[in-house]
């Protein structure tokens, strides 16, 4: 039967309006069903909690500890400093560690009714029901106390609405900020844009880290508690010293707080709703690229990049071959390379010149005109800086996802598939690692280390291939195949942050000894660490890929079943 | 028949996901040089139980010889004689469809100029040398399922196993995946594929088995399953459909 098209066709408004508290009620359920069955995802997720707890209570007591010390002089200085990190920690841990949980995929609500008013609300409310939400709910509640103690109960309620004020502009921070990161690298014309904004971004870690360093150096107090007080009228500080402005007397400047805090939200919210509208579309489908002609050569050769066009037409060349494309075309991947390189270069070169500052104003202890790093210090960056480089293949496969089918049909040996990785990431972070070891021995006015930083460098990346080789084979987890490069299934956020700890830490420790040598053998060391750092580095890693190899071929269908997701 | 003479030989096959039991033991024997169709409605089993005869997925109970070789015992030597496009996976689709072919070619250590030669043909042949540089994730499905296939044919496999070949194909693309696998076959090779789609599969196959709630109900040759009726009434009654009686979603005619 013909259904008559005419005007009066419009559909009836429906007969219930759809509520933030529809989309809460999606992602609890979504959660749910997602832990049945799993119990490494329930471990992993009451790990999670326990976790969210000790930041809880730990951050609850140090913004009340004003409070309870009944001493307002640091009260402002408490709850701008603490409240702007929080907000700063939401910026960038998701850019650079964790990612954002996607549960509620923005696509899949591509095809219903539904206004951008309401899904933007719905997709927030549905953001704020999460473990480090409430953590840091939590935690700021120290401020309400503190407020209320200094100032009575008027001032503790005004402290209540700025920190659910300050707990929403975290969250609406870091979902604004990765959708709009998203947004670029998708897209073909401005991805490199994307790389330098993330880049500058990041970039950010170095001027806090100054700040935090004169922050010691000084421990000026007065002049700190100055700086706290032009930080608490930035969006940064305004929703955290709204109550404590009330207690000192200042009544005035509650209300403008809170004003600046909800212009901040409500801008951040658009700003996520515009990128929200592109994510959608943009899931059904990237647009269609252009039809690129000019191949030029037989298949073979166009496989192999030039970066690997050394490598022998083989197996491992031609895994090695696939990786290095993939590394560079996939968005995933290129915001992981990205990030390499810009928290490379600054976190050593904030530790050692910061450190260089610190230790001449201090004008005692270990200066001895080496420009206030040493070779320790030195060593120990560049373990950091190894350990993080090699720390982004932890979850390699699940990079892949479902396409490492391919390998398990052709029946690829694991010792040959872990070399070939490595080997393919290593054409990318090696010479980035040789800049940072050049760069920070020039900087550091002390180009006789360049043995020492390449060196130590190279062993501790070495360790962490390693190191990294198993934990990817053995603690893979499926990401979500959105377009998103730092969507996360639920859960897995934890599960990255803990496996990202936890391979850190043992690669760390598999380094150490070249920070003992460091340490013991002085100045002939500065001659033995390039080969023997090298030496190290290659040895452990090919180690690891010989070891891992083995517990690879007995769980290939396994691996392959933990990366692909559900669906 | 013994596992050594079929192409394909599957015993008890089971798999069981969080307390559901997907596939409750298979046995099938594909002999050399037929065209099986593995027939089923959708949740039978078709993919789990095609994954575990390939070596993707581990079987609960059981095993799977191909031409004699035991999959999950001696992998590398059955994987190498086998063909496979699973349904429902990703391929390496940031590679454009020359790269993709080369990379598969090269993993199964194929000479290079042969894996140049062959990928030419094979992109000519499944009109996809047009795409040029297009990476493979800006695909229509149909051409995905193009390239996947050619993929599974580019090391010459003595056994072909597809998942769901046609799904999501149009015409023209479906008749020439049609004349490529009845050309493999005549060729001496043998085609296991999945379907729900009778028609195709009356067309193409000389066995059949049909696949209901994780084990098989009926399997041999085309006209030993079907006898004197058409193909869709039988799976039909095996599987046991429902019609609607038209009492019941009144509301749909406004």
């Amino acid at each position: 039967m013909a259904l008559p098209v005419s005007a009066d066709a419009a559909p009836d408004a429906p007969a219930r309006a759809v509520t933030a508290g529809h989309f809460v009620r999606l992602k609890l359920r979504v959660m749910g069903n997602s832990f049945r069955g799993q119990g490494r995802r329930i471990a992993m997720f009451i790990g999670g909690v326990l976790l969210g707890l000790w930041f809880a209570v730990s951050g609850f007591f140090l913004f009340a500890a004003p409070g309870l010390a009944g001493d307002g002089q640091y009260a402002v200085l408490v709850a701008a400093a603490g409240g702007g990190l929080l907000v700063l920690a939401w910026l960038l841990l998701p850019l650079v560690f964790f990612g954002v949980d996607e549960t509620l995929d923005p696509a899949r609500f591509a095809l219903l009714p539904l206004s951008r008013r309401t899904l933007v609300t719905g997709l927030f409310a549905a953001a704020l029901i999460s473990v480090p939400a409430l953590a840091v709910l939590v935690a700021s509640f120290g401020l309400v106390l503190t407020a209320g103690a200094l100032g009575g109960w008027t001032a503790g309620l005004v402290a209540v609405v700025g920190v659910v004020g300050g707990v929403l502009l975290c969250v609406a921070t870091s979902r604004a900020v990765t959708s709009a990161f998203a947004t670029m690298l998708r897209s073909r014309r401005v991805r490199d844009l994307a790389a330098v904004l993330l880049a500058v971004t990041a970039a950010l870690l170095g001027p806090l880290q100054v700040f935090g360093l004169a922050a010691l150096r000084e421990a000026d107090w007065d002049r700190l508690a100055g700086v706290a007080t032009v930080l608490g009228w930035t969006p940064l500080g305004a929703p955290w010293t709204a109550g404590i402005d009330v207690a000192q007397g200042r009544v005035w400047a509650a209300p403008v707080k809170l004003l600046i805090t909800v212009a901040s939200l409500g801008v951040l919210l658009a700003w996520w709703s515009r990128s929200l509208e592109s994510a959608m579309v943009g899931a059904v489908s990237a647009g269609k690229a252009p039809v690129q002609r000019g191949a030029t050569g037989g298949a073979v050769s166009q496989l192999f990049p030039r970066i690997a066009g050394w490598a022998r037409r083989d197996r491992f060349g031609t895994l090695v071959a696939r990786e290095a494309r993939y590394w560079w075309r996939d968005a995933r991947r290129r915001a992981n390379l990205i990030t390499i390189a810009v928290v490379g270069i600054f976190v050593p070169v904030m530790v050692n010149l910061g450190g260089s500052g610190f230790a001449s104003t201090a004008g005692e202890g270990f200066t001895t005109g080496t420009g206030g790093s040493s070779p320790v210090l030195v060593t120990i960056s560049m373990l950091f800086v190894g350990v993080l480089a090699a720390v982004t293949l932890a979850n390699q496969f699940g990079f892949d996802g479902s396409a490492y089918a391919a390998n398990v049909v052709a029946g690829v040996p694991g010792r040959v598939e872990l070399r070939a990785r490595m080997t393919a990431f290593s054409l990318y972070v090696l010479p980035m690692l040789a800049i940072v070891a050049v760069v920070l021995s020039v900087l550091l006015g002390r180009p006789e280390w360049i043995g020492l930083t390449a060196g130590s460098l190279a062993a501790t990346y070495g360790a962490g291939l390693a190191v990294n080789s198993f934990v990817s084979v053995l603690g893979a987890y499926s990401l979500p195949e959105t377009s998103n490069p730092f969507a996360m299934n639920s859960g897995a956020g934890m599960a990255k942050g803990l496996l990202t700890i936890l391979s850190m830490v043992i690669s760390a420790v598999v380094a150490v000894p070249m920070v003992v040598a460091a340490a013991l053998l002085g100045d002939a060391w500065l001659w033995l660490a390039l080969p023997v750092g090298i030496a190290y580095g290659l040895g452990t890693a090919l180690l690891g890929a010989y070891l891992a190899g083995d517990v690879l071929d007995r769980r290939q269908p396994e691996l392959l079943a933990t990366v692909t997701p559900r669906r | 028949m013994t596992v050594e003479h079929s192409a394909l030989a599957l015993r008890g096959l089971a798999k069981r996901f969080d307390g559901t039991i997907a596939v409750a033991g298979v046995d099938l024997d594909v002999p050399a040089g037929s065209f099986y169709g593995l027939l089923g409605p959708n949740g039978a089993g078709k993919t789990t139980t095609l994954s575990m005869a390939v070596g993707l997925l581990r079987p609960d109970a059981g095993s799977a010889w191909v031409l004699g070789h035991d999959v999950w015992q001696d992998p590398l030597t059955a994987k190498r004689l086998l063909g496979v496009m699973p349904d429902g996976v990703r391929l390496f689709d940031r590679l454009t469809g020359a790269e993709l072919l080369a990379y598969n070619g090269l993993l199964r250590g194929m000479d290079p100029a042969v894996v140049d030669q062959r990928a030419a043909e094979l992109l000519d042949v499944l009109a996809l040398g047009d795409a040029g540089r297009t990476l493979v994730v800006d695909y229509s499905a149909g051409m995905k399922k193009k390239i996947g296939l050619a993929c599974a044919l580019l090391h010459g496999p003595r056994l072909l196993v597809l998942d769901e070949p046609f799904e999501a194909v149009d015409p023209v693309s479906a008749a020439l995946i049609r004349d490529i696998l009845t050309r493999y076959a005549a060729g001496g090779g043998t085609v296991v594929f999945s379907s729900h789609v009778m028609e195709v599969v009356e067309r193409l196959c000389s066995h059949v088995a049909i696949l209901a709630g994780g084990t098989i109900k009926r399997f041999g040759t085309l006209d030993e399953v079907r006898g004197e009726r058409s193909l869709e009434q039988v799976f039909v009654e095996v599987v046991g459909g429902r019609t609607a009686t038209g009492e019941e979603l009144s509301w749909l005619s406004q």
